[in-house]
């Protein structure tokens, strides 16, 4: 054992095993997230849609006790032990509201297990691939479109540092110079996904819906591009993880409440910051194809967009890259507007002083539950505004955003400049 | 990063870039070609930021394989061109084809050739890497003092040295430069692009009859 603990301390203090043990490791945890985000982003989609559309939505698949069946019969079953345990009467008050959870048949996961239900569902499903495809780019397209949001979240920040005996750990896995550009590089790339699935299929629809998709991504990049230039201005870096230092010195971008963040400048700045805020968002939602933007599936008048042809695991997979760029796109906003992993208020800085560790966990607990609050403000939009025309969404990027775009960033630079 | 394994991964990349860019002129499907020049240019910028010139590969990225590329690859699906079949032997093509490539070989090979070191025998990106001080006008802050000696005077004359700070990186390097050396031309250039622009959307825009 002792030896066995010098031997790892020994492959530690290599600072090229450090580096890559620690990769693979933040590598490996960013992975789950996302993967576990994207089914928790599905479960958020239909509950919220339920409550918004005033139904109950997916709530019934819960673990069924009949799994306990070989522990007891259904009168030992947990529900009524337990009240007897605690002296409740069968019929009462408890014991009917428990009832009415459900809590007799199965335990509750509030409809958690769907999502996994689903994804059992689609595994299991006859693979189709129709006979006129061009089969190499039908199978390679569901591909495209899954592999590149998983690429960008390389970048993302989702805790501070922390020093070890050897060596300091920052907690993103690239900590590039160019984060953020590489997000725009390669989440750019899964445009060929899209237009490939439907040329590939061989069928108007499916060929009209990728043509869609390859002008609104296009189209929506640029004003993208162009709306974060004066937040880039203001920190002066495109490195994400500076980027969250800074707010959680100074104030985040759209709260700036501490430190630098109270000065006069900072507040003239507010109203560029929120122009870009909303200029940014809209681009997310129209570069992660959701309703309102979501041209390019738009079943009323193109069946199922470029996804018609597609069955089984591949259609899944075209969904699962759907959600998992929502989530990277909620994960950029969160890091560019709402500061990132930062607690805020300085709770920063004295958490790390007292423990690192529980620092960094408090922070990526942080930035979790900023994500589900954006995600969730996706799908709310998305149950609430209806799907827009063609043209309005090809005006609106080239004839509003991008005028909108440019004049921010001359706004931005009159504000840095007089006000100081 | 170890110079072993940057020469092994500029060399994978490398063979990738060619293979792709092989793909391009052999393949018969017009989209197929597109694709390859795409997965070329991702090589390309791979190359790039082994070379540590992370910016130009992020821009090789989005500016070339992120959206002028599915520009074309947009416009190919449309015209929906069939297989290319090769055209029957027009030998005026041929000769020409052939003189053409002949030049571009000589150059690439007269350029490979001169490479510092490159007659020794030894891996010409291992000697690359070694006189990358010398050859890189951007300087250390330990170097930025010394007067460079070996002006490259067939491109011009010598560069303004650049110097650069520890922990900068090479966007806000190349902002500083294009906005201060090379502001006047930028700005001559990118008017250029505004009169091309324009004169896009005028050639491009329908003519009302009535």
């Amino acid at each position: 054992m002792e030896c066995f603990w010098t031997w790892c301390c020994d492959v530690l203090r290599n600072p090229t095993w450090f580096y890559l043990l620690t990769t693979v490791a933040k590598l490996v945890l960013v992975f789950a997230v996302i993967l576990a985000f994207v089914v928790l982003s599905v479960w958020i989609e239909r509950r919220v849609a339920g409550w918004i559309q005033d139904r109950p939505g997916p709530n019934r698949a819960g673990l069924p006790l009949f799994l306990l069946k070989p522990f007891g019969s259904k009168k030992a079953q947990p529900l009524s032990g337990l009240l007897h345990f605690f002296g409740c009467p069968p019929d009462g008050c408890i014991a009917r509201l428990c009832r009415w959870l459900r809590l007799d048949r199965e335990i509750p996961t509030f409809g958690l297990m769907q999502p996994c239900l689903d994804g059992g569902k689609l595994f299991l499903k006859q693979e189709i691939t129709p006979s006129y495809v061009r089969k190499f780019y039908f199978i390679l397209a569901p591909m495209l479109v899954l592999g590149p949001p998983l690429v960008a979240a390389a970048v993302v920040p989702f805790a501070s540092e922390v020093s070890t005996p050897f060596g300091n750990i920052s907690m993103c896995v690239a900590n590039l110079n160019i984060g953020l550009l590489w997000v725009f590089a390669v989440s750019g790339l899964s445009v060929y996904g899209l237009t490939l699935a439907g040329w590939s299929s061989n069928s108007k629809y499916p060929f009209l819906g990728g043509l869609r998709a390859t002008a609104q991504l296009i189209s929506y990049e640029v004003a993208m591009g162009l709306s974060v230039i004066p937040l880039l201005m203001v920190f002066g870096t495109l490195n994400l993880q500076d980027i969250v230092h800074t707010q959680a010195t100074d104030g985040w971008t759209l709260l700036p409440f501490w430190g630098q963040g109270l000065t006069l400048q900072r507040w003239v700045l507010w109203i560029p910051m929120a122009l870009s805020f909303l200029m940014f968002a809209t681009c997310i939602f129209a570069e992660a194809n959701r309703t309102p933007f979501d041209m390019a599936e738009c079943e009323t008048d193109l069946v199922g967009g470029y996804h018609t042809e597609y069955s089984s695991m591949k259609f899944a997979s075209f969904f699962m890259g759907e959600y998992a760029a929502m989530v990277i796109g909620s994960a950029m906003v969160v890091t560019l507007f709402l500061g990132g992993w930062s607690i805020g208020f300085g709770a920063d800085e004295a958490l790390a002083a007292w423990n690192e560790w529980v620092a960094v966990l408090c922070q990526f607990v942080m930035f979790l539950l900023k994500l589900l609050a954006f995600i969730f403000f996706f799908v709310w939009v998305r149950w609430t505004l209806p799907r827009f025309r063609w043209d309005q969404v090809m005006k609106l990027c080239w004839l509003v955003f991008v005028e909108l775009a440019v004049f921010n960033i001359i706004l931005t630079a009159a504000i840095l400049y007089f006000v100081k | 990063m170890n110079p072993a394994v940057q020469a092994i991964l500029f060399y994978v990349f490398a063979f990738g870039a060619l293979l792709s860019a092989l793909g391009v002129v052999a393949l018969r499907n017009p989209v197929s070609c597109a694709l390859s020049l795409a997965s070329c240019l991702a090589f390309v910028a791979a190359v790039f930021f082994g070379a540590g010139a992370t910016f130009l590969g992020i821009a090789q990225l989005i500016i070339y394989a992120g959206a002028i590329l599915v520009l074309i690859l947009f416009i190919v699906m449309m015209l929906n061109v069939k297989d290319e079949h090769p055209a029957a032997g027009n030998w005026l093509y041929c000769v020409l084809g052939v003189l053409a490539a002949g030049v571009l070989a000589g150059t690439l090979s007269s350029a490979a050739l001169r490479l510092p070191g490159s007659t020794g025998g030894r891996c010409p990106v291992h000697v690359l890497l070694e006189h990358a001080d010398d050859l890189c006008p951007v300087q250390g802050s330990a170097q930025a003092q010394q007067p460079q000696t070996t002006a490259p005077t067939e491109y011009g004359g010598m560069l303004p040295p650049i110097s650069m700070r520890d922990g900068e990186s090479d966007v806000s390097l190349l902002g500083k430069n294009l906005f201060t050396h090379y502001n006047l031309s930028i700005v001559v250039l990118s008017f250029a692009l505004l009169a091309g622009a324009v004169g896009a959307v005028a050639v491009g825009r329908k003519l009302r009859r009535d």
